[in-house]
């Protein structure tokens, strides 16, 4: 566990406002917090409460409407897209609730398209390295729709680790898989997050999820407030 | 840039190989095999047929000439690499046991004929055998009709001229006799080097000296452009196959443009179907590339990926569509080559140009849009999946595809008015698409209301759709037009070839019958069994002056050195003749026929109207004829349009029987002799001994064979177009295929019975296909139109039979093939169907 002080998120009065055919929603109300290097941070919330929203701006995928967020003491409010993509190529990892793997691309070769992508040195042995760390070597030349729920995971996690990010988004990590790859899943996540000492950010549903994690925050109607477990059970903090 | 070519490389060979490629890759093979094998098909077929109607003029080009020309032209053309040869011929006397007879001569030189082939017999009126030979110094060869007029005999001796020859053989045929049933006076043949003692050839008499040319078209053009400022239109006359106004020059040029216009068809269906790929392909990369962006890929990183990706499956799609081209070329040839001489020797590269830049041009142009799109695709798609390209402009994409096409086809056809039609009629056609689907969501919700069946379905899915499925609609349309243009088009033209030449055209030609002769000649006829068409009265006439004007013997010769071979024909006197029944093919453009004589009116005359545009002779003038030592005056009380494409006689000026009745004609008739009775030909006339019998089976027969072939290959052309455009819908119901699959898994995973979905699908498809193919009906008429009007050279036509047979046929394919995928996706189980939705 990292005793490091630094904020290396830092959310600034961040809204979203999306137009639709009645006029503008606000999806998000002011939103700020930090989060320090090293910790783990869940988001949890109802389906709809914006916490996706929230995961998106953080990560640099959508524009705030208002407010700043900086990574890493970059401006991520500032660049434009081009900008972004830089900024997730350097300090950023995924992994999504429906996998997100390149369908024409082998188990090896999606898990080594992000340090292609960043230009590393030698993305095939880094790539066999983490393949063998997720325990699926043997599937390395097998396409994404040959592969389980659980395995297509642990290859979103291999590859979310390749370019040794600083931080981590998942967005419902285990939320498409079953009791027992879920729990796989979990440890597997949380295991090679401790090891390469990342920042976690998690968006779940699932309270034994998020109790692992260091911090809570709860959303609720684009509302971010910070709670705590208690017995297996979230409390508003304070 | 050498990740990026690894990364493009990579997908595109794993897509290749798990098939995601296919349906691209089969529209850009396809564009290319049919660009390929039409051009290299037609180019191919167009030389043979070329080569064989020079054969029509002995030679590719002929530079016909009042004088001998500079021999620095004979040379020049000889340094170009052409073949040249050249004849020497004028009218002259011919006398034989007494016997005297106007007659042309022709004095040849070694090489006579470039094209085509010389037949000789020894005995008149007989099937000749082809010649090699040349009438050596001293002696003649002459048509059957001279040793018929002069009644000589193989071994006799003629005079032509002042010189006396020893007649050896006779000609039945040379390939550039033409058709000209005035032409009168039959040929005689004999060395140039005789030329000189015969003493026709000094000044001041018509003699014209014809220049035959022969090489590459390349050659020849280039030779043309280095001659024409020298020509002098006096004197000289260049003259080849294709502009000629015979049947055969139309025929060939129209079947010229008909390939043209099949190609241009093919590459526009080519488009259509690269377009319909080109969407496909980039829906279904929206996740790889949100994917790429999420981990940080750059923007020019994700577009140079997919360009490289795109340029290998161009390249493959060429590669393939030239080997696919060039097995279906073959293919052809091998099928037809015992029909048509298709030589195989020489390499066309034109073809293979034009089809490569096609796949490229429209690989790159086609796709441009939806990589556009694609490129738009937010990276937060990975989040949020109903995102999907940013960009969107139906409006650009219409106006990037149509000035593509129009591009395309203007590049290749070179002709604005051709590619102008279609584009317009094309345009017209999604106009008039958009507003039916339009008035299809309207139509939709009466329809398909009430309790969900099998109809309500269909109709809701169309209404869902109807504006972002317009496109898929529209390009049903336009290749159910296409295919109907092509097929129309080439309907038409065969049947007008057909009826240029019917069974039992006549084949044979009577002139010089006399009054006293028609009863007993017509009896004679009657008894052998022999039909004869109408008896023409024909006088001839020196046509001399125009509103008492005399007219300049410049006009005469003028006359005489019109393109036309029937107006060159008509020499310096007019054949004049006397009806008041229209001949069939003949049509008042102008004025009124003659009718009964009534008090004390000028006597009317009846002009072709080419001839009058050419004399400038106008409605109500007065034209003076002389016939023998008396003069007519006739007013001209209407224009003709006459179709000299029959094999028919037909005259310039035909008068009111009346002013003609003092007058003692001489007649003219036609009549048919199928080829099995051809010898009874001397017994018919033995009797008429002084009638003149001309030949024409020889020339219709050539006629009639390269019409046969011209149609087998337009045939052919039509049958490489009509399965280049099943593909085509092949591919865009594939492609739609995609979209059906979510809600076909929905409606399964929902408990809905295959029958209803299946039945659904059905309706949905068979609408669309009658809604298609009664738009592509009204297009395809004014398409049609214009192009027989415009193009063609054709009279325009309306077929209202295909109003109800393209609805039908389009409802019948589309629902076939719409059935046929959906059959596919409905044999996988849902939980399969499920897996595969992104």
């Amino acid at each position: 566990m990292t005793t490091s002080l630094t904020n290396i998120i830092e959310c600034k009065s961040v809204t979203k406002i999306v137009s639709t055919s009645e006029g503008q929603l606000q999806i998000l109300q002011p939103i700020s917090f930090n989060v320090k290097t090293g910790e783990s941070v869940a988001i949890i919330g109802a389906s709809g409460s914006g916490k996706s929203t929230l995961l998106g701006l953080l990560a640099g995928l959508d524009e705030v409407s208002n407010g700043e967020i900086y990574l890493d003491s970059e401006a991520l409010h500032e660049g434009d897209e081009e900008e972004r993509a830089r900024i997730r190529g350097e300090k950023v990892g995924f992994i999504f609730q429906s996998f997100m793997l390149v369908q024409s691309l082998t188990a090896l070769e999606n898990i080594m398209l992000p340090a292609e992508i960043a230009g590393l040195d030698n993305p095939k042995a880094r790539a066999q390295a983490l393949l063998e760390k997720v325990g699926l070597s043997h599937r390395a030349t097998h396409y994404p729709n040959q592969l389980s729920g659980g395995e297509q995971q642990r290859v979103a996690i291999a590859r979310a680790f390749i370019t040794e990010p600083k931080i981590l988004f998942a967005d419902e990590p285990t939320g498409n898989l079953d009791a027992a790859n879920s729990e796989r899943i979990e440890t597997l996540l949380f295991e090679l997050n401790k090891h390469s000492d990342t920042t976690l950010v998690l968006v779940t549903h699932d309270n034994t999820l998020a109790g692992h994690c260091h911090r809570q925050l709860r959303m609720h109607a684009g509302e971010l407030t910070e709670v705590q477990m208690v017995d297996g059970k979230l409390q508003q903090v304070g | 840039m050498s990740t990026v070519f690894n990364l493009a490389w990579r997908l595109f060979r794993h897509e290749a190989r798990r098939g995601e490629l296919t349906i691209i890759l089969l529209a850009i093979t396809l564009s290319v095999a049919a660009v390929l094998s039409l051009s290299l098909f037609s180019e191919r077929l167009q030389s043979a047929l070329t080569a064989q109607t020079a054969e029509f003029l002995a030679a590719d080009r002929v530079l016909d000439s009042r004088q001998p020309v500079n021999d620095e032209w004979i040379d020049k053309a000889q340094s170009m690499a052409l073949n040249t040869t050249h004849v020497v011929h004028t009218r002259s006397m011919i006398f034989a046991n007494d016997n005297l007879l106007l007659g042309r001569m022709r004095a040849v030189t070694p090489g006579y004929p470039l094209k085509g082939e010389v037949k000789i017999s020894d005995a008149p009126f007989t099937q000749g055998q082809v010649t090699t030979e040349q009438p050596q110094p001293g002696e003649v060869w002459a048509e059957s009709r001279v040793l018929q007029s002069l009644g000589a005999k193989i071994g006799d001796t003629l005079e032509v001229g002042d010189a006396q020859f020893v007649l050896t053989n006779v000609i039945t045929d040379v390939p550039d006799a033409g058709f000209n049933v005035f032409g009168g006076n039959p040929m005689v043949m004999i060395s140039e080097q005789d030329l000189a003692k015969t003493n026709i050839a000094g000044p001041g008499s018509r003699v014209t000296y014809s220049y035959y040319f022969t090489g590459e078209e390349g050659d020849l053009d280039a030779y043309y452009e280095w001659l024409r400022p020298q020509l002098d239109s006096e004197i000289h006359d260049w003259d080849s196959v294709k502009d000629s106004a015979s049947p055969l020059g139309r025929s060939v040029a129209r079947a010229e443009r008909y390939f043209l216009l099949a190609s241009l068809l093919a590459i526009v269906l080519a488009a259509v179907s690269i377009a319909v790929a080109a969407q496909r392909y980039s829906q279904r990369h929206y996740d790889p590339v949100a994917i790429m962006k999420t981990l940080g890929a750059p923007g020019h990183m994700v577009r140079k990926i997919y360009l490289l990706q795109i340029s290998f499956i161009t390249c493959l799609g060429i590669i393939l569509g030239t080997i696919a081209g060039l097995v279906i070329q073959q293919g052809v040839v091998t099928l037809i080559g015992d029909t048509v001489d298709i030589s195989l020797g020489t390499w066309h590269w034109r073809p293979v140009m034009i089809a490569t830049m096609t796949g490229i041009v429209c690989a790159v142009l086609f796709s441009l849009y939806p990589l556009m799109k694609l490129f738009s695709v937010p990276p937060l798609r990975v989040l949020r999946r109903d995102l999907g390209a940013t960009m969107s402009s139906r409006l650009v994409q219409f106006l990037a595809a149509g000035s593509a096409i129009f591009m395309l086809m203007y590049a290749y056809s070179q002709n604005v008015m051709l590619s102008a039609i279609l584009f317009v009629s094309g345009i017209a056609l999604v106009i008039g698409l958009l507003g039916i689907t339009y008035g299809l969501i309207v139509l939709g919700r009466k329809l398909g209301s009430g309790r969900i069946g099998a109809w309500q379905l269909a109709w809701a899915r169309i209404r869902r759709r109807a504006m972002g499925n317009s496109v898929q609609l529209i390009s049903f349309s336009i290749t159910i037009m296409l295919l109907l243009v092509v097929l129309v088009m080439r309907n038409d033209m065969v049947k007008q070839w057909r009826d240029q030449l019917p069974e039992g055209t006549p084949n044979y030609f009577l002139i010089n019958i006399t009054q006293s002769q028609l009863p007993p000649l017509k009896q004679h006829f009657a008894d052998m069994g022999v039909e004869t068409d109408t008896f023409y009265p024909v006088v001839r006439g020196r046509f001399v002056a125009i509103n008492g004007e005399g007219l300049r013997t410049e006009i005469t010769k003028e006359e005489e050195s019109v393109e036309s071979d029937q107006r060159r024909g008509l020499g310096r006197e007019a054949n004049l003749t006397w009806s008041l029944n229209l001949q069939s093919e003949n049509r008042i453009v102008e004025g009124k026929w003659l009718t009964e004589q009534q008090g004390t009116e000028e006597y009317g005359v009846s002009v072709e109207n080419k001839v009058a545009e050419r004399l400038g002779i106008n409605m109500g003038d007065t034209l003076t004829f002389n016939v023998g030592s008396e003069q007519i005056d006739v007013k001209v009380t209407s224009l003709r349009e006459v179709n000299w494409q029959t094999m028919q006689p037909n005259f310039f000026f035909v008068l009111h029987p009346d002013v003609m009745k003092n007058y003692r004609p001489t007649y003219i008739t036609s009549f048919h002799l199928p080829a099995s009775r051809k010898a009874e030909i001397s017994q018919l006339l033995q009797p008429f001994s002084s009638v003149t019998l001309y030949d024409v089976d020889a020339q219709i027969n050539q006629l009639r064979d390269i019409v046969d072939q011209v149609s087998l290959a337009v045939e052919f052309i039509l049958v490489l177009v009509l399965a280049a455009g099943s593909l085509v819908l092949i591919a865009q119901v594939q492609a739609s295929m995609d979209e059906r699959q979510e809600e076909i898994a929905i409606l399964r995973t929902l408990g809905a019975k295959g029958r209803l979905i299946r039945s659904s699908v059905l309706v949905e498809f068979l609408i669309i296909g009658v809604v298609a193919g009664f738009m592509a009906a009204i297009a395809n008429e004014l398409t049609l139109y214009l192009l027989q009007k415009q193009v063609f050279d054709m009279e325009g036509s309306f077929h209202f039979v295909y109003w109800l047979v393209a609805p039908m046929a389009g409802a019948t394919m589309v629902g076939i093939l719409g059935a046929a995928g959906c059959w596919r996706l409905l044999r996988l189980n849902t939980s399969h169907l499920l897996r595969q939705m992104v």
